[in-house]
């Protein structure tokens, strides 16, 4: 009460009676937003500024030695109007999520059907099957996969087992995305344990009652499990598509960070990295990140829009 | 007693302090005491000798203590254009023939012109490469060591096919007349790697002894769209004879790392490299190497070569301890028991008394790399200007040209004369910037 009626004796007459409103917050609140601040200081000192002069870069020319300089929408104009490589990357991010999102998808829901049917030691199995994706984004597993399909690698070694000369995967530019893909696809330990959690969500009078009525096993996937399970289907969707978008790692360390052969597997945000730390172009590099930001956006906005007619919330 | 006690203690803290201050660019309390900040760019074996040689240092000079930094050479300059940019660039760093120029004019290293002979000796000093360190006149840079780019040979691959090693006067032409007698006994391995896609080091020697060069002083493209279809053909005709490795294998080697390179790999005999490279070569390669020029484009032609800086000393001109830093590269090139310590790691050595005192004292394989930088004969041309500053991203893209002739995606006609008008392109915006 005492530190009240100090903070309210400067404030006019009539007023003293109730404690300012900023005096009242900081009793009432002030403890938690002490508690708060290192998640204050962390969030605007981490994230919220480095996002505004990431925005303010995306303006200038800014090469890390010399202070920015402000070029106004030179980057954006030269972007979409003179940028060959721009269009490449996103060529080939677009295919790497085009491909790879729904193929994960497909594969992780296989194996969460069949991990569901009640089998002994699921624990084990689950585990087993996740364990890629722990792994996922880890150097390590980039180089496994680059001896694996390189020309001489245990690929090509086990198809001339069955007489065939397999090509070299990861060095002809027409193939190297798709291997980027399968690995991709491989990691699809989390969206399976997703699609796990949701099939144990769907009651099983439903499965029930289809069965007396008559109905198979793909008529009962096709007209119960799938509608049920399409909110776990959009969340995955979402989820995978900015990961695909995001992706860097597998392309970096398979194609030593050139994007290479012949600019096959260079990700927009490879290309994104090559700018900002090889070429020093920082303005340049800051403006590639906003133009994925908003494509990543309209994406998931999409998305949303077209949810409306095909995810089933049943309440 | 407990008081003065807690005085010293609490002198040994301030002290630490100021120390700590000197890090963060303050100038330190005592004078005497002197914290050098050293960067450099290599592997565990050159942290090793730069380790050695400072400790050398800090024993004929008391006083002296260093904060010790090294890293990979693609991850060095990201952080030291952060450092430079964040005004707390290290006292003294290792600085390359590609980026001097871009540092130089933006004022991020000191130029030294004023300490020659005062606090700098360079007085026996190999004025070639006193050239290669001075940008429009000013010497910004001192380099560490002289190398050449050479090829290195598998001498195994050679005996076991029965041809005979290739020569100092081995031209393209003549590794192809060998091919056919090499690919017969070779098991797949080929006599070249695609120097097409070796980065612009081949092409560079090639047009060089061609009369031609990469680049003209002022950093525009010195040669013509004609030059390089010539070149593409030459390697697009090199690798239908078998003469040279496939493109499935070549970009194996992404990233020009000595493990990847094709006669590491085993695919290729010989391999494009720098002079200093051997012993690193040779570390992870079973078979006995050699070394030996680049090709001749045509029989007794030459003037290709050159002896380039393979790397440099700058000292940051914000400095706290300008004069102390430059007293320590002074030391770093002149001191013959560092010498001895540094041996041909960096290149051969530029100060020609510590040469003299090594010389004797290198293994087969250094000897070896000192007689090739000091034998180039009519193979040696004069030192190109330095590159401009987008060089290497020059370089990144005619790598990507070629690799997409290789692979049959365009022709040498078509991606010669888009490739000038990329390397323009880019040129230009660095030049914008600049």
């Amino acid at each position: 009460m005492t530190a009240r009626s100090v903070g309210a004796a400067s404030d006019p007459p009539g007023r003293a009676v109730t404690p300012s409103f900023w005096s009242r917050i900081w009793t009432e609140n002030g403890p938690g937003y002490l508690f708060l601040l290192p998640w204050f200081i962390g969030f605007f000192g981490l994230t919220i500024a480095p996002i505004l002069s990431s925005l303010y870069l995306s303006f200038t020319n800014f090469d890390m030695l010399t202070p920015p300089q402000w070029v106004g929408m030179d980057n954006y104009v030269r972007m979409f109007t003179n940028d060959p490589k721009f269009y490449q990357s996103m060529r080939v991010t677009l295919l790497f999520v085009a491909f790879s999102v729904p193929l994960k998808l497909a594969f992780a829901l296989a194996v969460a059907l069949l991990l569901n049917r009640g089998m002994k030691g699921l624990p084990i199995y689950r585990a087993v099957f996740y364990l890629p994706s722990l792994l996922g984004a880890s150097v390590a597993i980039a180089v496994l996969w680059r001896t694996l399909f390189a020309g001489d690698g245990l690929v090509n070694q086990g198809l001339a087992l069955i007489g065939i000369q397999g090509p070299a995967w990861i060095s002809n530019p027409r193939y190297s995305l798709w291997t980027l893909v399968a690995l991709a696809v491989w990691q699809f330990g989390s969206p399976m344990i997703i699609f796990l959690a949701g099939l144990r969500q769907i009651p099983q009078d439903v499965y029930e009652a289809a069965s007396l009525e008559g109905a198979g096993r793909w008529r009962i996937f096709w007209k119960i499990t799938l509608p049920l399970l399409t909110p776990v289907v959009f969340f995955n969707a979402i989820i995978q598509t900015i990961e695909g978008f995001k992706s860097f790692t597998p392309a970096f360390i398979i194609s030593g960070g050139t994007g290479n052969p012949v600019n096959s597997t260079l990700f927009y945000t490879l290309y994104l990295y090559q700018e900002a730390f090889a070429f020093f172009r920082m303005g340049y590099a800051s403006a590639l990140a906003w133009v994925l930001l908003i494509i990543v956006a309209v994406f998931t906005g999409i998305s949303f829009l077209s949810s409306r007619y095909w995810v089933h919330y049943d309440n | 007693m407990t008081i003065s006690l807690d005085r010293r203690k609490f002198l040994m803290g301030s002290t630490a302090l100021a120390a700590a201050g000197a890090m963060g660019g303050l100038t330190p309390a005592q004078a005497a005491d002197v914290h050098l900040r050293l960067y450099w760019w290599g592997g565990q074996a050159r942290a090793d000798r730069t380790n050695a040689v400072s400790d050398l240092f800090a024993k004929a000079n008391p006083g002296f203590t260093y904060d010790k930094e090294f890293n990979a050479f693609n991850d060095y300059w990201p952080k030291l254009g952060t450092q430079v940019a964040g005004g707390n660039a290290p006292d003294v760093f290792q600085m390359d023939y590609r980026y001097i120029v871009e540092y130089a004019k933006r004022g991020a290293v000191q130029a030294l012109d004023e300490y020659i002979g005062k606090g700098l000796d360079l007085s026996d000093f190999d004025e070639d490469q006193i050239e290669g360190g001075r940008v429009d006149g000013k010497l910004y840079a001192i380099s560490l060591g002289a190398n050449s780019v050479a090829m290195m040979v598998n001498t195994k691959a050679f005996e076991d096919a029965g041809v005979d090693l290739p020569t100092r006067d081995w031209s393209y032409d003549d590794y192809k007349a060998k091919a056919d007698a090499f690919n017969s006994k070779s098991n797949g391995m080929r006599l070249l790697a695609d120097g097409s896609q070796g980065g612009d080091p081949p092409l560079e020697n090639w047009l060089r002894a061609r009369g031609k060069a990469l680049y003209t002083a002022d950093g525009k493209l010195a040669f013509e769209a004609d030059d390089l279809i010539e070149w593409f053909k030459m390697w697009d005709d090199l690798r239908k004879a078998n003469v040279c490795v496939g493109p499935d294998d070549q970009a194996l080697d992404a990233t020009a790392a000595i493990d990847t390179t094709m006669i590491t790999l085993g695919k290729a005999a010989t391999t494009y490299a720098n002079s200093n490279q051997l012993i690193g070569f040779q570390a992870v390669n079973k078979n006995p190497l050699t070394m030996i020029n680049f090709p001749r484009p045509k029989a007794g032609v030459g003037g290709g070569h050159y002896r380039k800086p393979s790397q440099f000393w700058s000292v940051n001109p914000k400095s706290a301890h300008l004069d102390e830093s430059i007293k320590y590269v002074s030391f770093f090139i002149n001191d013959v028991p560092s010498g001895l310590i540094l041996g041909v790691e960096r290149g051969i050595p530029c100060a020609k008394h510590v040469r003299d005192a090594l010389a004797p004292t290198l293994s087969a394989p250094d000897q070896l790399s000192l007689n090739f930088v000091s034998n180039l004969g009519d193979l040696l041309g004069k030192l190109p200007p330095s590159p401009p500053a987008a060089a290497g991203e020059v370089a990144t893209q005619l790598n990507t040209t070629a690799q997409s002739i290789a692979f049959g995606q365009t022709t040498p006609e078509d991606a010669g004369a888009a490739f000038i008008k990329e390397a323009q392109d880019i040129l230009d915006r660095a030049a914008k910037k600049a």
